[in-house]
């Protein structure tokens, strides 16, 4: 399916544990997983089924309790925060639910901010195109709380693609707007995902935005079930 | 790219946060720290300086050692290698001749570099006024009464003893002029050159040798440390703080008000700034972790954040400073006239106090907040951000540097302790009680009606914030209510001790003869006075048939300085039949007129220091007389009452038959002092003193001083406010969402309205009482042991404190919630999500 040399994540035998007071729970267990550079991929679940969860141990924001990780034949789970910080600000972007714009800063400085970051040079002008093409040329020096959210994650989006990631991480990024707003940032998001030959992983309820990613894994209890079209089905009628 | 993103970044932020407004409360409260300092301390420096130059001038000196023999010239030698200034002078009454009249005159002969200290104006033959130093040999200065009563003029001669010597100006003003009502005469300023022609200098004359001192402080120190356990019981070593003047005492409580006062601004902008500096990092957790999810090294947030406080600190400290300078100047430009401050002191240990202030403000209160923010973990941008949790070892440095910044100002360590452990642990007792009141208020919420009940619920819910929310808020009321009631009862002390009808003449030396048509002039002109008191001087000469030169040996254990006064030299000894205004007996009973047993009542210092007590007899010598008296009655006097006051009171029996002069004390109001004056001209052998100079000077000061306190009033109110609304707005998130919900749930926005009103009235209303509790025992510890005054309790105020409270509060929360409260539900949800 996947050849060695195009894989960009490469997941084996993960596990998450946390300790509560008498017991150990497990948030996740046995994920296996390979990501080629380029692909589309949904991450699809229940609520508290571990798709977060995995999300955040994928991008290196968290630490699994066992198995391995490797984010461009890096081993991120052997890494220390810093080291982890350092591969996200060259290789990962990230388009959260909440949008988690620096409320203090303009529009146009949050778009810079992931591109000042890794240090590349022009990050004003690159911010400028991209909030153009995100058709917010005219909210530049607009602070988020003078934005809808439909803007607002339009900005998140441009501010994630401004240092050209290789890999993309998208929490549930159209779960906080309506429907008509969800699908223009659905269509924005694909579409500059396509333009840059992002990898897109995305956690998300919606089954239309799943849709539209070239693969679909299921997180339940902790496990990742196969993507075939039986067993989404099959959570489809569980969920109902 | 180049590496220092940090800095453009912190810049950034910065830039945008002031001009938003978002770090208004805390550059408020570090200003408003700084501010306080630097102008109160600027202030007071400058002001105690010019206190202290003008007061060192009653002395004429930094220093003065008194004896009755020759200054020895090892102490003059001692000053000369310690590099300090001095100057001899030498008093005694003495009777001075011209034109075949004679008049006692008090003489002063001065060495050359007399006065030290204050200014010794004589007026010319011309009437020029010029500050001078001694009199040249062969020439004197004298009181213009001493001319009058003697009928000469400037150049003439007045013969001083056998010196036949010219009189060469008219004292206008003498630095160290006694302000006792009992001076023998006019004074009278001879070079101590001439003393020898004089021959005035007998064995057994009565004189009084001074030595004065002027220098450095540290060199003055050094001087008296040598000095001190030398002086024996006919010396005496003393500065202008040992003075009685009521003015001194005034500033002096004034002083330790202000820095009182000062200290408790500083503490409520402290946790101003404490309470911020929490809200800052709640605030910014979201901002760190998107940081650190995009790639920002931990390095990088730290510099980041340390620029951007540090420079949020400097701007804060640098327009505090401005301010203070502002407010010290405009302080010192009402008070120019008042303290004649011609030169300025260096301003730079204020300055220095203040900046350490601002850093320490900014530092150690933010220390904690600062470093729980740069360490937050990137994974709370999916898992959602926590409170900050909250640790009592946090609160060390910031206790300590508390402490620092008491002590670096009021440089008193025990009060600093007191402040900060009182402080403490009345913080404690008010969180126990907080969280029981809060805890009470679910139960009595449960039962009333729906604003009320949410209210209730709202309070238990948030126990934990609102108990500490109570605490500021009560101590902010209690700090509050303390300096108001403070300043109240100091003013009225002030003011209570001159009435308008203040006594401003005092008349002396008033003969027997006289008493009558004195008494009758002052009931034709209705002028209000004491009422005569005869003067008799004599000698206590025994205690208990101990004769007092052993019992004074006898207390050699006791500080030297207090044996000395009372004994050794005349008393002025009167006689009454009822207790004068201003006394008090504190043992004993005030005789009765039939009484014909010899009786005295004594003062109680005198008694103190005497160990004289009820019942013991006194031995007195008059003339040759001598006789033997028992001690019925102690008495406490006001010293700074402006009246006539006696160490020793006795019954008329006794005293009656000495030949007596008598003097009184008088309030003549401006339009009959041409009367009164022309009436005194017929009697040229009664002195009058006039302190109406005098008590203006010291009702401007009070005046003065008393603005001084309302200005530490006001800044302490802004303090207060601060700390008020840091504490609102700390809990503005949680709010938020809360209301958010509730409005999703359908709930009315007069019943959210009222809810948040009663929640903030009610934290309002029990932190008014609590504050108006602790209050009380504050102001006993303060009005008993700082200022020395009797306590008054001041029930009032726990209404006051209430009231205000519950309108301070529930005004302030209203107004932070305002915008809140009348956002539609959408933008709500919109913001909250």
């Amino acid at each position: 399916m996947n050849s060695e040399s195009d894989i960009i994540l490469k997941v084996s035998d993960l596990t998450k544990s946390v300790t509560l007071e008498n017991h150990i729970l497990d948030l996740l267990s046995d994920i296996n997983l390979a990501v080629s550079a380029g692909e589309t991929l949904a991450i699809v679940g229940a609520s508290g089924s571990g798709k977060t969860t995995l999300l955040s141990l994928l991008a290196g924001l968290d630490l699994p309790s066992g198995g391995r990780i490797e984010l461009k034949g890096q081993a991120i789970h052997t890494m220390d925060e810093e080291q982890r910080s350092a591969i996200r600000a060259k290789h990962v972007g990230f388009i959260f639910q909440q949008f988690l714009l620096v409320s203090s800063l303009t529009a146009l400085e949050n778009v810079m901010l992931p591109a000042e970051l890794a240090q590349l040079p022009n990050a004003e002008q690159r911010a400028k195109a991209l909030l153009e093409q995100v058709d917010l040329a005219d909210r530049l020096n607009h602070f988020p709380s003078q934005m809808s959210g439909g803007e607002q994650q339009r900005v998140a989006i441009a501010r994630a693609f401004i240092t050209q990631p290789d890999i993309l991480f998208a929490d549930e990024p159209t779960g906080n707007l309506d429907s008509k707003t969800g699908l223009h940032i659905t269509e924005l998001l694909f579409d500059l995902n396509k333009q840059n030959g992002t990898t897109l992983i995305l956690v998300t309820h919606d089954e239309k935005l799943a849709d539209r990613c070239g693969r679909k894994v299921i997180v339940d209890g902790g496990r990742l079930v196969d993507d075939s079209a039986e067993t989404l089905s099959k959570l489809r009628t569980v969920n109902e | 790219m180049s590496n220092n993103v940090w800095i453009k970044q912190s810049l950034r932020l910065l830039g945008h946060e002031l001009r938003r407004g978002e770090l208004t409360i805390i550059f408020l409260a570090i200003v408003l720290a700084v501010a306080t300092v630097f102008s109160l301390s600027g202030f007071s420096h400058q002001i105690q300086a010019a206190i202290l130059s003008k007061s060192t001038s009653f002395i004429a000196a930094d220093r003065v050692f008194r004896s009755s023999q020759p200054i020895e010239e090892s102490i003059l030698a001692k000053s000369d290698e310690l590099g300090l200034e001095s100057a001899l002078k030498l008093e005694m009454g003495s009777m001075v001749f011209a034109n075949d009249k004679l008049q006692l005159a008090e003489i002063s002969a001065v060495g050359d570099k007399y006065p030290l200290r204050g200014e010794l104006l004589i007026q010319n033959v011309q009437g020029g006024v010029k500050e001078q130093k001694a009199p040249k040999p062969g020439q004197i200065w004298v009181e213009q009464k001493l001319l009058d009563i003697l009928g000469i003029t400037i150049g003439e001669n007045l013969e001083v003893g056998m010196a036949p010597l010219e009189v060469a100006g008219v004292i206008k003003q003498m630095p160290d002029a006694s302000f006792s009502v009992f001076t023998s005469g006019p004074a009278l300023i001879l070079n101590v050159k001439d003393m020898p022609k004089t021959e005035l200098i007998q064995p057994g004359s009565r004189l009084g040798y001074k030595a004065l001192f002027a220098g450095e402080s540290d060199a003055i120190e050094e001087f008296e440390e040598w000095i001190k356990p030398q002086v024996n019981e006919t010396q005496r070593w003393y500065d202008i703080q040992s003075s009685r003047s009521a003015l001194s005492a005034s500033l002096d409580s004034a002083e330790q008000y202000l820095t009182l006062a000062s200290m408790l601004g500083i503490v409520l902008a402290a946790v101003a700034v404490a309470v911020a500096s929490r809200r800052y990092g709640q605030r910014h957790q979201p901002m760190v972790a998107v940081f650190k999810a995009m790639g920002a090294s931990q390095r990088h947030i730290t510099k980041l954040y340390f620029l951007h406080w540090g420079l949020l600190s400097a701007i804060s400290v640098g327009a505090g400073l401005l301010i203070g300078y502002v407010l010290q100047e405009i302080g010192l430009n009402t008070m120019q006239e008042q303290f004649e401050l011609t030169t300025r002191v260096s301003m730079m240990e204020p300055l220095v106090i203040a900046i350490i202030t601002g850093v320490l403000c900014s530092v150690a209160f933010a220390i904690a907040p600062l470093k729980q923010l740069v360490t937050i973990k990137p994974l709370a941008v999916i898992r959602g951000f926590e409170h900050n949790t909250f640790h009592y070892l946090q609160m060390l440095p910031a206790i300590l540097a508390l402490y620092t910044l008491l002590h670096l100002f009021s440089r008193d360590w025990l009060k600093s302790v007191v402040l900060l452990g009182g402080g403490a642990l009345v913080s404690i007792i008010l969180l126990v009680l907080g969280q029981a009141f809060v805890s009470a208020g679910r139960s009595v919420g449960s039962k009333s009606g729906r604003a009320l009940h949410l209210a209730f619920a709202n309070l238990k819910r948030r126990a934990k914030e609102n108990s500490v929310q109570l605490v500021s808020f009560t101590i902010a009321i209690k700090l509050l209510l303390l300096i108001v009631v403070i300043r109240s009862d100091l003013i009225g002390q002030w003011q209570a001790q001159l009435p308008d009808n203040t006594a401003n003449r005092f008349l002396i030396n008033i003969s027997e003869q006289q008493v009558d048509s004195v008494n009758q002039f002052m009931e034709e002109l209705a002028i209000p006075g004491s009422g005569l008191y005869p003067v008799v001087r004599g000698r206590l000469t025994a205690i208990n048939q101990d004769s007092v030169t052993s019992d004074v040996s006898k207390e050699e254990d006791k500080d030297p300085e207090q044996q000395r006064r009372g004994v050794g030299r005349e008393l002025n000894l009167t006689w009454r039949t009822n207790l004068p205004d201003n006394n008090e007996i504190i043992s004993g009973q005030w005789y009765s007129a039939e009484e014909d047993k010899a009786q005295v009542s004594v003062e109680s210092g005198v008694a103190e220091r005497l160990d004289i007590n009820v019942g013991d007899s006194l031995g007195f010598q008059i003339g040759s007389e001598n006789f033997v008296v028992e001690v019925t009655s102690i008495r406490k006097v006001d010293w700074q009452s402006l009246q006539p006051n006696f160490f020793m009171i006795f019954n008329p029996q006794v005293l009656s038959d000495f030949p007596a002069t008598y003097i009184s004390s008088h309030f003549v109001e401006p339009e009959k002092v041409q009367s009164f004056n022309r009436f005194l001209a017929q009697y040229p052998t009664i002195s009058m003193i006039d302190v109406e100079a005098m008590i203006g000077q010291l009702r401007s000061v009070i005046d003065q001083v008393s603005l001084a306190i309302e200005f530490i009033l006001v800044m302490v109110v802004i303090a207060g406010s601060l700390v008020l609304i840091a504490q609102v707005q700390a809990s503005m998130e949680e709010r938020e969402r809360e209301i958010a919900i509730l409005r999703t749930l359908g709930a009315k926005g007069s019943l959210l309205k009222n809810s948040v009103l009663l929640e903030f009235v009610c934290l309002g209303l029990v932190a008014g009482l609590m504050a108006g509790m602790a209050m009380e025992i504050a102001v006993y510890f303060i009005q008993t042991q700082v200022f020395k005054m009797s306590a008054s309790f001041h029930l009032e105020y726990w209404g006051i404190g209430m009231v205000a409270g519950a309108t301070f509060v529930g005004v302030m929360g209203m107004i932070s919630c305002w915008r809140l409260l009348n956002m539609s539900s959408v933008t709500l949800i919109r913001r909250t999500m």
